[in-house]
C-alpha cells in the first residue's frame, strides 16, 4: 500500500511542482508543430482537456497555479497580449499605446465594441478598477504593477497610466494574466460573490464549475473578435494519473491531455492521437547555497558546474526533451544571449578546479529534492555520480514540496533544483527573479548578491531601445555566468497529447492554451 | 440494545479528540507556510505575511488550537485557505464518492470471496484449492494502481465497457457506472485476506458436529452449505471485512489517483501537500467519526449474526 501510494503521489505532486510557477511547461526547447489546420475551422464541439490539477481561483489577482491561471486567460481580456512567439505585445483590448515624451506615462488606445459575457460594454473605467486590484500589495502579482503612480481615465476609450519612473516593460506588464480586466466595481457584486461567477470579456464564459472535478467553459456570444471562438464549450477535467489521461486520449473521452509522462510520448504518437512540443520559457537550475561553506568559493561553484553533464541529464531525465541551456534567460525571451557560454562538462577541468579551491581533497554535501518528484530524484542521482567522481560526497535528502518551498526560502539547503517561468514576455521579470538578490528569489535561492546587477536592471528599465536594453542585458548574464552561483541545467518544452481531431492547438510559451483559434475537425 | 449504542457513541468523542488535536500539532508544527504555498515563489514576504496575519497564524499555537477548538465544537468548519470557500461545500461533494466506492468495494469484495472460498473448501478437485490460493497470492502481491490501470485498459480503452476514468458531476446511473471498475480495484485489494479467513472458518466449521449431524438427518450439501457453514463463518469474516473497511476510509487515495475520482482521499492528500490547515482538519475529524461508525456497524452485525454474543 504505502509503495503504490509514493507512486501515485508522485504522478500527483510532479504534477503539482510543475504547476506551481505561472506559465510554465515541462520540456525543452524546440519550436511548434501542433496539428496543421485541416482546411477552413469548423464552429461548434466541445473540447476536453485532461489535467493533473484543479482549479484554486478564477479572480486575476489571486491565483498562482498554472492550471487556474490558464483557465482564466480564457475568460477574460487583458489590454495587449503576447505575440505568438514571445518576443513582445500585440494588440487586444487596446489598439495602440505609446509612452509620453518625457517617459513617465504610457496612454492605450481601447478598441470600441468590446463587451463582457453579460453584454455591458467594456471601458477605460474598468480598466482602472482593475489594474487598481491587481496592485493591491496582499495580491501575489502587485510587484510587476508597482511602478504605476496613477491611472487617467480622460475619456471611456483612453487609458493613461502614470510611472513612479521611466518604465519600458510597461506594455509587456499589460498583458500579464493578473491585469485581466474585470467589470468595474465587479458590477455590483462583493469580490467573494464574483469569485463564485466571474465575468470576463474573453472568448468564454464561466458556465459550471464542481471544484476539484471539472470547469466547464462556454462560448461568449459577446465577444469581439468577429466569428471566434469556433468551440461551442471547454471542459477541463482533473486527472492526476498521467496513464489514466493518456488512457482518455486514446478513448476519446477527452482530446487533450495536459503533460503527459516524457516516457508515453512515443507511445502516443500513434495513429488516432498526436504530442506536440511547444515553446516554454521553463528553465531548470541546479542551485547551491553561495551563504555556506564550501559554496561561498567561486572554485568550488566552478568545479560543480563543470562536473555537470546536461546532455547526459536531458537525455535521461527528460527523454531528449530540452536543450542545454546556456544564460539563465530562456531563448523564448528577446534578452537571450546565445553568446553566453557556461563551463564545458569536463571532468579533468573540474578536479583542476576543486584543486584551486579551499577544498582541494573533496567534502561532503547534501542535495535536497522534492518527495514524489521523479524527475528530480533522477536527476540528483546523475549529478551525484558526477560529483564523487570529483571527490565532493552528496547525499540525496527528500523533502515534502512545501517543507523544500520553505527551506529555499529560508537558505536551509546545501544544493537543491529550482525551476522558473516568466508570466510576461518582457525579460525584465526574470532577469530579475533569477540574477538578482532582489529580485523575488535571491537568484533562485542561491543567495548570490552582486549590487552591480540591480543598477544595472534599474537602468535598462528606462532604456526605450531594445539593442540598448539587450547590451545591458547581455553585461548582467554574462556577470552571472562567470560568477556560477547556480547551474542553469536545460531548457524545457511544454508538451502536449490531443486526438487527431483537434486543430490549431497552439499555446502561447508563457503557457496561455490561446483557445480562441482552436477547432475539432469532427464536430 | 439502545444503552449499548449510546455507550458506543459516546466513545466517539474521545476517540474524535483524540484524533483532531494529534493532526493539528502534527500539521502545524511541520515545516512548510500554507500563505507562501498559495502565493506561490514571487510573492513578496511583505504580502505572506499580510495573510498569515489575515489567517491568524502569526499568532500563539495554543491560541490556535484553542480556537480552533471551539470553532469545531459548535459545528465551524470555516473555510479552506486555498480556495477560499466553504469547507461544508467541499466536503459534501467528496463525501459521497468515498462512501459509495467503499460501499460498493465492499459488496464486491464479498460477492467474489465468498463463493471462491466455498469452491477452495468444498470441491472435491485438488487443484481448485491450488488455483484460489495463486489467485490470492498475485493479487495481493499487485499494487492497487496497477490493478486500476490495467483494467482502464482492458476494460476501459480496449473494450469500451467503462469510462477510463472520471466522475460525472449528475446522473446517480453513470455516476455507478463510473465506480465499477474503481470499486472492482478496492475489492481486489480486499479479497485474499478474506478468502483465507474465510477458509479457515468454514474448514473448521465444516468439520463440526452440527454440520455433521445435518448430513446425517439428510439435508442436502447445498441447503447445508448455506444456512449452517456459510452464515457462522461469516463471524470471523465480518470483522476481517469491517477492519478492512474502515482502513478504506483514508485508503481509497490511491484508486480515487488512478480513476480521477473527486473523494475525501485526494481532498486529504491535496489538503496536506498545500498546507490548507482548516481542510486537513475537517479530512481528518470525518475520517475519524467513520471508522468509528464502521466498527459500530461491525459490532453491531457481529451481534446480530452470533447470538452467543448478545448474551454477554
Amino acid at each position: 500500500m504505502k509503495k503504490s501510494l509514493v507512486a501515485a503521489a508522485g504522478t500527483a505532486v510532479l504534477a503539482l511542482a510543475l504547476a506551481a510557477c505561472g506559465g510554465g511547461g515541462s520540456g525543452g526547447g524546440g519550436g511548434g508543430g501542433a496539428s496543421a489546420a485541416a482546411g477552413t475551422p469548423k464552429e461548434g464541439g466541445n473540447l476536453v482537456m485532461a489535467r493533473a490539477d484543479e482549479v484554486q481561483s478564477l479572480v486575476p489577482w489571486v491565483p498562482t497555479d498554472n492550471a487556474s491561471i490558464w483557465t482564466l486567460e480564457e475568460i477574460y481580456d487583458t489590454l495587449l497580449v503576447p505575440k505568438p512567439d514571445g518576443h513582445g505585445v500585440e494588440a487586444s483590448v487596446a489598439t495602440s499605446w505609446s509612452q509620453s515624451a518625457d517617459k513617465l506615462s504610457w496612454t492605450f488606445r481601447l478598441r470600441h465594441g468590446v463587451k463582457f459575457s453579460n453584454g455591458q460594454p467594456l471601458t477605460s473605467a474598468d480598466v482602472k478598477f482593475s489594474l487598481e486590484q491587481a496592485s493591491k500589495p496582499n495580491t501575489p502579482f502587485y510587484f510587476i504593477d508597482q511602478v504605476i503612480k496613477s491611472i487617467g481615465t480622460p475619456d471611456p476609450y483612453t487609458v493613461v497610466i502614470t510611472t513612479k519612473q521611466p518604465w519600458s516593460p510597461l506594455p509587456a506588464d499589460m498583458a500579464l494574466f493578473a491585469n485581466s480586466i474585470v467589470p468595474k466595481n465587479y458590477d455590483g457584486e462583493t469580490a467573494a460573490q464574483f469569485a463564485q461567477h466571474p465575468v470576463g470579456s474573453g472568448p468564454f464564459a464561466l458556465s459550471s464549475w464542481v471544484k476539484g472535478q471539472s470547469i466547464k467553459l462556454v462560448k461568449n456570444p459577446h465577444y469581439w473578435q468577429p466569428g471566434k471562438p469556433y468551440l461551442d464549450s471547454v471542459t477541463f477535467t482533473v486527472v492526476a494519473d498521467a496513464n489514466t489521461r493518456a488512457t482518455q486520449i486514446q478513448s476519446g473521452q477527452a482530446q487533450v491531455d495536459e503533460f503527459p509522462a516524457y516516457s508515453s510520448i512515443s507511445a502516443l504518437n500513434a495513429a488516432n492521437t498526436k504530442v506536440g512540443i511547444f515553446d516554454s520559457s521553463r528553465v531548470d537550475y541546479f542551485v547551491m547555497n553561495n551563504r555556506k561553506a564550501p559554496f561561498t568559493d567561486p572554485q568550488v561553484r566552478l568545479a560543480v558546474n563543470e562536473a555537470i553533464d546536461r546532455a547526459a541529464l536531458i537525455k535521461t531525465v527528460q527523454f531528449g526533451y530540452g536543450t542545454p541551456a546556456k544564460g539563465y534567460m530562456s531563448p523564448v525571451l528577446w534578452a537571450y544571449a546565445p553568446s553566453i557560454a557556461p563551463p564545458a562538462y569536463s571532468l579533468s577541468a573540474s578536479k583542476a578546479s576543486l584543486a584551486k579551491s579551499k577544498y582541494p581533497t573533496g567534502f561532503s554535501t547534501t542535495i535536497t529534492v522534492a518527495a514524489g518528484n521523479d524527475i528530480q530524484q533522477s536527476a540528483a542521482q546523475l549529478i551525484q555520480a558526477s560529483l564523487a567522481q570529483i571527490g565532493i560526497k552528496a547525499t540525496i535528502a527528500t523533502l515534502d514540496p512545501s517543507a523544500l518551498s520553505t527551506a529555499l526560502q529560508n537558505g536551509n539547503f546545501d544544493m537543491s533544483f529550482a525551476y522558473q517561468t516568466t508570466d510576461i514576455v518582457d525579460p525584465d521579470e526574470i532577469i530579475r527573479f533569477a540574477g538578482l538578490y532582489n529580485g523575488g528569489s535571491n537568484a533562485m535561492y542561491s543567495g548570490y548578491n552582486n549590487t552591480e546587477l540591480e543598477t544595472l536592471a534599474d537602468k535598462a528599465d528606462t532604456l526605450s531601445s531594445q539593442t540598448a536594453r539587450q547590451q545591458v542585458y547581455d553585461q548582467i548574464q554574462e556577470m552571472v555566468n562567470q560568477a556560477n552561483p547556480y547551474a542553469a541545467l536545460y531548457y524545457s518544452p511544454s508538451v502536449y497529447a490531443f486526438g487527431a481531431d483537434v486543430q490549431d492547438f497552439h499555446p502561447y510559451p508563457t503557457g496561455n492554451y490561446n483557445l480562441v483559434g482552436t477547432w475539432l475537425s469532427s464536430s | 440494545m439502545l444503552r449499548y449504542l449510546g455507550h458506543r457513541v459516546l466513545l466517539l468523542i474521545p476517540v474524535v479528540f483524540g484524533v483532531i488535536t494529534i493532526s493539528f500539532f502534527l500539521m502545524h508544527m511541520s515545516p512548510g507556510d500554507p500563505a507562501r504555498t498559495l502565493l506561490g515563489p514571487k510573492a513578496s514576504q511583505h504580502s505572506v505575511d499580510l495573510l498569515r496575519h489575515q489567517w491568524g497564524l502569526d499568532r500563539g499555537l495554543g491560541w490556535q488550537y484553542l480556537h480552533f477548538l471551539g470553532a469545531t465544537v459548535t459545528g465551524q468548519l470555516g473555510d479552506s485557505f486555498y480556495f477560499a470557500s466553504p469547507i461544508m461545500q467541499l466536503l459534501r461533494l467528496r463525501i459521497p464518492v468515498t462512501l459509495l466506492l467503499m460501499l460498493m468495494g465492499a459488496i464486491f469484495a464479498v460477492v467474489i470471496a465468498v463463493p471462491l472460498s466455498v469452491v477452495s473448501t468444498t470441491s472435491r478437485h485438488s487443484y481448485s484449492a491450488a488455483v484460489v490460493r495463486g489467485f490470492n497470492a498475485v493479487v495481493q502481491g499487485m499494487p492497487t494502481f496497477f490493478i486500476g490501470s490495467m483494467l482502464i485498459l482492458f476494460l476501459g480503452l480496449k473494450a469500451g465497457a467503462f469510462p477510463a476514468g472520471g466522475y460525472p458531476s449528475s446522473g446517480f446511473p453513470a455516476q455507478l457506472r463510473a465506480l465499477i471498475l474503481p470499486a472492482f480495484t478496492v475489492a481486489l485489494g480486499m479479497v485474499p485476506l478474506l478468502v483465507r479467513s474465510l477458509n479457515a472458518s468454514m474448514t473448521e466449521i465444516s468439520r463440526s458436529e452440527f454440520v455433521a449431524f445435518g448430513r446425517a438427518k439428510g439435508l442436502d450439501r447445498g441447503r447445508v452449505m448455506l444456512r449452517y457453514v456459510i452464515r457462522n463463518s461469516s463471524i470471523a469474516g465480518i470483522s476481517i471485512l469491517g477492519i478492512q473497511v474502515a482502513v478504506l476510509a483514508g485508503g481509497t487515495l490511491v484508486v480515487e489517483q488512478v480513476f480521477a475520482l473527486p473523494g475525501m482521499g485526494s481532498l486529504l492528500m491535496d489538503a496536506i501537500l498545500n498546507r490548507d490547515y482548516p481542510v486537513v482538519q475537517a479530512c481528518t475529524l470525518t475520517f475519524a467519526i467513520l471508522v468509528v461508525l464502521i466498527y459500530l456497524v461491525t459490532d453491531l452485525l457481529y451481534a446480530a449474526l452470533d447470538p452467543r454474543v448478545r448474551q454477554v
